[in-house]
């Protein structure tokens, strides 16, 4: 019998072939490197020609030449001085920033009062009972521990101020996003025209755009509200058009057989199937928020980031411990209560047994009118609004006594035997590898790093991308920013092959061993759970100030996503495919070199893209801890109102992350909500 | 595929006789980019593999044309990827032909506007789908009210109307039960009894058992036909299951790549198949359980005196050559056959009955489907 073309899945593919051609699974995104590799010599040698010709026509000295440089710097601080100027007066300013930001200033203190008025018991017994309307005990305990910790380790009201930025700025995400997301899951081309913008999003660490936030809201809580939704936004779009997209054929098919209307169709069936998607994507919007809070207070919103950036600056470690730990308790509170719904969203998760829903009901609503309650009369009777302060005590005092006694320890030189003390190690780094790199970079000849960097992005990407990467890399130049921005680079290289170095061995480890994976999982979820400066306290006690402490603090960051990515990769290649290398005899080394990895390639080059990325945004954060290059620019142009270099250091920001990312997404394009 | 449990009963009433409710003209579907400028070319009548590596395109459904009648059980069976599961979703339009006429319940569904597609999808026709197609956030109350919801049906009305029906599929007490927490039987139990809610005049099945196991897909089929007997709907069944197909079938479609290549009751399918590919699929079939006494009878041209002398070796032409055989071979004479009205109208001898039985080709006034006369319907049959 001849089964001419095959089967149903066939039929459903030809079926999309008229609206999208399904991309291999090599991926099809730009010509692949085989295509290019075709005649690779074409595009190199024309590259070379053109450096030749740069060199010849420019001289082959090094570094960026400094009279192309046309004042950017200081064309920026005049526009941030013309735009402080016409604050008051230009439309566009008065008619739309302004109503704006009184907007979000009157969210954010209408949340703050809501929030005193909840009192400290009332907000405590909220966190129990969400705990325990979503069923789960061990939330509710927790919750209650963390909360009152909040208060206990002497920081209720900067943790209620930085709550109420939270609050304010996860709302708008979600209320912009969701829509967004649905309708990018029913428009391809608005799918396609907010896909790029979503990277940049994701890619751009937050200073990146803090100083524009100044310059246009001036300090204060609207400007740390814009950052935070800029930056926290993206995962829920993403999340939202996946959860719609991925809503089964056959459910779709069942709804719309009955006659349902789109509308209908929406908010009965894609809707509520998608629902644990964009919890998911809630969730992650509230780590990334949080992970912006700190940053925030940079431009004054205060709350918990105020005692991080003060104890670091002072290199009180005990308080910044103190501060960060709170942050971390507030993450873990957050995420806790929003997945603990997603759970019960997730139809794996259903059942018709346990509580009738009417009862169910009835408990909630008893619940919260105990928290109504509570706070009533601990507000009337007690006037309890904040946490007692006698009740809280400090962990700094001690903690820095113990760290103190480690640093004596570690720090200083020959008090570990060989390798000598940290401070040595610092040393080394610094000034072996980390200063020699930034000098070859900075003082690299322009036309060298320009055709260079096009030439490795013809390679991997083609034309397109060669143009791209050229283009940004000269941008970086006429920014004027360009010994900054090879200091960062070199900080970045650093961290990358630390990264690698650990990271993929302890992938691999993972795929192998499963007690290694079991072992791992909680670090690095805890990893991937902190906000980013955490990382600069304890480095800073161990490294001081300076460099090594943003490159060990990066690669810290940045270590969970390679360790992930590579064990994920490996561990979805496909059963037959390791079966049959197996049963031809291989030793697992042999397996892993010649069938695993090369089969998991895609994962670990996603593993690396990330991790660059990750990387890059640690080191511009670290900044904070007097690591050279484009964060420190960041940090200075906020601090002494010198909005010109903070600006163009901005700007570097995003070419140098739009570079290193195209030359290190090979032809796998797609990328997955953040992380894994 | 062997033991054919049961055969729709021959003796039934004939729905051929009712009025038209479902009516294909010349349907036409290619799926690929720019599929349907093949329209009206040469190489729509390409073999599939051949179009599709002339111009990558797929013709899914190539001038298929049927009627179906009210109250009758249509079976489109065919292997996978033969266009079966494209055509049945083109009735509704949840896959938009290219070319024909579909008529549908009196209404021309290829001009229909959004709102009348809505309006024929909600009240006339609905759909049993292979891998049940429930909605997994729903409880199985809401997922068999969800076609009344729809149409706005108040929430006591619909739920009184969703106990009634889980009583007629045998899920009462798990209405309130998610999906996940039922087995495939009884999950596609809850498929039928959420199709069956809008009490539609069209019922389509897509594959609607071949996702059950052997046990289950029989005993989902016997519930079909116990509510066909009570509802008499009209029943297009798409299956690529030949047992299933003959069981539940008065007529069957024999589709291949996009056409139709037979179209016939399960005797003519089975007894007479217009080609070796149809042979080849009907071959394990056991014959005795499908055939009739009138399918394999000599008949007799005239009413003529040897229309006695038969005796009480009589049978009654709708029963199965499997239930005569032992009178027959008893002796060399012939057995009488006689119609509804006890009128004698054709003989049956050993020979012969054997001879059908084993699919051998019969010499001279052989019996098959020229004793059928006027049984046929043959439309949409490819010469």
């Amino acid at each position: 019998m001849t089964v001419a073309i095959g089967n149903e899945t066939t039929l459903e593919e030809a079926e999309q072939l008229g609206v999208d051609r399904p991309a291999s699974p090599r991926g099809t995104g730009g010509p692949s490197v085989r295509q290019t590799l075709a005649k690779p010599w074409v595009g190199l040698v024309v590259l070379a020609a053109g450096a030749v010709v740069s060199a010849i026509l420019t001289g082959v000295k090094g570094g960026f030449p400094a009279g192309w440089v046309p004042g950017s710097i200081s064309a920026f601080s005049s526009l941030g001085t013309w735009i402080t100027a016409h604050q008051s007066s230009a439309p566009f300013f008065t008619d739309v920033l302004a109503p704006i930001g009184t907007g979000l200033n009157a969210m954010v203190s209408g949340v703050s009062t809501f929030l005193g008025w909840l009192t400290w018991p009332g907000l405590i017994l909220l966190g129990a009972f969400s705990g325990l309307a979503a069923g789960r005990w061990k939330t509710a305990i927790f919750l209650v521990v963390a909360i009152a910790a909040f208060g206990l380790l002497g920081l209720w009201a900067d943790s209620m101020s930085t709550l109420s930025l939270m609050t304010v700025a996860v709302g708008i995400s979600v209320v912009i996003g969701v829509p967004l997301g649905i309708v990018a899951a029913f428009s391809r081309h608005f799918e396609q025209l907010l896909r790029p913008v979503l990277d940049l999003m994701q890619m751009l660490p937050a200073y990146a755009y803090l100083v524009p936030i100044v310059i246009l809201f001036s300090i204060g809580n609207p400007g740390g509200v814009v950052a935070t939704v800029i930056y926290a936004t993206p995962p829920i779009i993403r999340l939202t058009l996946l959860g719609i997209r991925t809503v089964p054929d056959d459910v779709i098919e069942a709804g719309k057989s009955f006659g349902s209307n789109r509308w209908q169709l929406l908010r009965k069936v894609q809707l509520p199937m998608a629902l644990r998607m964009i919890l998911l994507g809630v969730n992650q919007v509230i780590m990334m928020a949080l992970s912006v809070v700190v940053i925030a207070s940079l431009i004054g919103t205060g709350g918990l980031g105020d005692p991080v950036l003060q104890a670091l600056n002072i290199v009180n470690v005990g308080d910044a411990f103190t501060a960060g730990t709170v942050i971390v308790l507030m993450a873990m509170v957050l995420d806790r209560v929003v997945s603990a719904f997603g759970e019960r969203a997730d139809p794996a998760h259903r059942t018709s047994k346990g509580m009738p829903v009417r009862r169910r009901r009835e408990l909630i609503a008893a619940g919260f009118a105990l928290v109504v309650v509570t706070a009533l009369v601990a507000k009337l009777g007690f006037s309890a609004t904040n946490f007692p302060t006698a009740w809280s005590f400090s962990v700094a005092g001690p903690l820095n006594t113990g760290l103190g006694w480690l640093q004596h320890h570690l720090y200083h030189y020959a008090s570990v035997p060989i390798v000598g003390g940290t401070s040595n190690l610092s040393a080394f780094v610094t000034l072996e590898i980390l200063n020699p790199l930034t000098r070859i970079a900075g003082d690299m000849p322009w036309w060298l790093a320009v055709f260079g960097t096009a030439a490795l992005g013809y390679i991997i990407g083609g034309w397109r991308r060669a143009l791209l990467v050229g283009i940004c890399v000269t941008g970086i130049g006429l920014l004027g920013v360009w010994n900054d921005s090879a200091a960062t680079l070199a900080q970045v290289l650093v961290a990358l092959v630390m990264c690698i170095i650990v990271g993929l061995p302890l992938g691999v480890a993972a795929y192998w061993w499963d007690p290694v994976e079991k072992a791992l999982r909680p670090v690095l979820d805890v990893l991937q759970t902190m906000p980013a400066f955490v990382y600069l306290i304890p480095v800073v006690l161990f490294f001081s100030v300076g460099n090594m402490a943003g490159v060990t603090a990066s690669f810290v960051y940045a270590l969970a996503p390679a360790v992930r990515l590579t064990n994920l990769g490996l561990r979805r290649v496909p059963r037959d495919m390791v079966e049959a290398g197996t049963s031809f005899g291989s030793t697992r080394l042999q397996l892993l070199r010649k069938v695993e990895l090369p089969a998991a390639r895609p994962a670990i080059v996603l593993a690396i893209n990330q991790t660059i990325l990750l990387v890059l945004a640690e080191v511009i954060v670290a900044g904070l801890v007097g690591a050279g290059g484009l964060g420190y620019d960041v940090v200075v142009g906020l601090e002494r109102d010198e909005f010109g270099l903070g600006l163009a250091a901005g700007l570097a920001i995003v070419v140098l992350g739009v570079v290193l990312d195209r030359l290190t997404q090979g032809r796998e394009q797609r990328r997955p909500a953040r992380a894994a | 595929m062997s033991a054919v449990a049961s055969v729709k009963d021959p003796a039934r009433e004939d729905p051929t006789s009712h009025p038209v409710q479902i009516s294909c003209q010349h349907l036409w579907k290619f799926f690929g980019h720019n599929g349907h400028s093949l329209l009206g070319t040469p190489e729509a009548n390409l073999p599939q593999a051949e179009l599709q590596e002339r111009t990558g395109c797929i013709a899914a459904i190539r001038d298929v044309s049927f009627e179906v009648h009210r109250g009758e059980v249509f079976v489109v069976m065919g292997l996978s990827g033969s266009g079966k599961s494209t055509l049945i979703r083109s009735l509704t339009r949840l896959i938009e032909v290219d070319s024909g006429n579909i008529e549908l319940c009196g209404e021309d569904v290829r001009h229909l506007d959004p709102a009348g597609l809505r309006d024929l999808r909600r009240h006339r026709v609905s759909m049993v789908f292979q891998q049940f197609g429930l909605f997994p956030h729903r409880r199985v109350v809401d997922n068999v009210a969800y076609g009344l919801e729809v149409q706005g049906v108040k929430r006591a009305e619909r739920y009184q109307r969703v106990e009634e029906l889980l009583k007629v599929v045998g899920l009462s007490g798990f209405s309130r039960s998610y999906p996940d927490e039922l087995s495939g039987g009884m999950q596609q139990r809850v498929g039928l009894a959420r199709a069956l809610a809008v009490d539609p005049d069209v019922l389509l099945f897509d594959e609607a058992f071949s996702a059950l196991d052997p046990l289950i897909r029989r005993e989902m089929q016997d519930e079909v036909i116990r509510l066909q007997e009570r509802l008499h709907k009209t029943v297009v069944f798409v299956s690529h299951d030949l047992d299933e197909a003959l069981k539940l079938g008065d007529r069957i479609a024999i589709m291949r790549e996009g056409s139709f290549v037979q179209v016939g009751t399960p005797e003519e399918v089975v007894g007479a198949p217009v080609d070796d590919y149809v042979a080849a699929f009907t071959r394990d079939v056991p014959r005795a359980k499908v055939l009739t006494a009138r399918w394999a009878m000599r008949p007799f041209g005239t009413r003529s005196d040897r229309s006695s002398g038969f005796g009480d070796r009589v049978v009654a032409a709708s029963t199965r050559l499997q239930d005569v055989l032992n009178m027959v071979l008893q002796s060399d004479e012939p057995v009488g056959v006689v119609d509804d009205e006890g009128e004698i109208i054709g003989e049956l001898d050993r020979t012969t009955a054997t001879a059908v039985i084993a699919g051998s080709p019969l010499e001279g006034d052989a019996p098959g489907p020229r004793a059928q006369a006027g049984k046929t319907h043959g439309e949409g049959t490819r010469p």
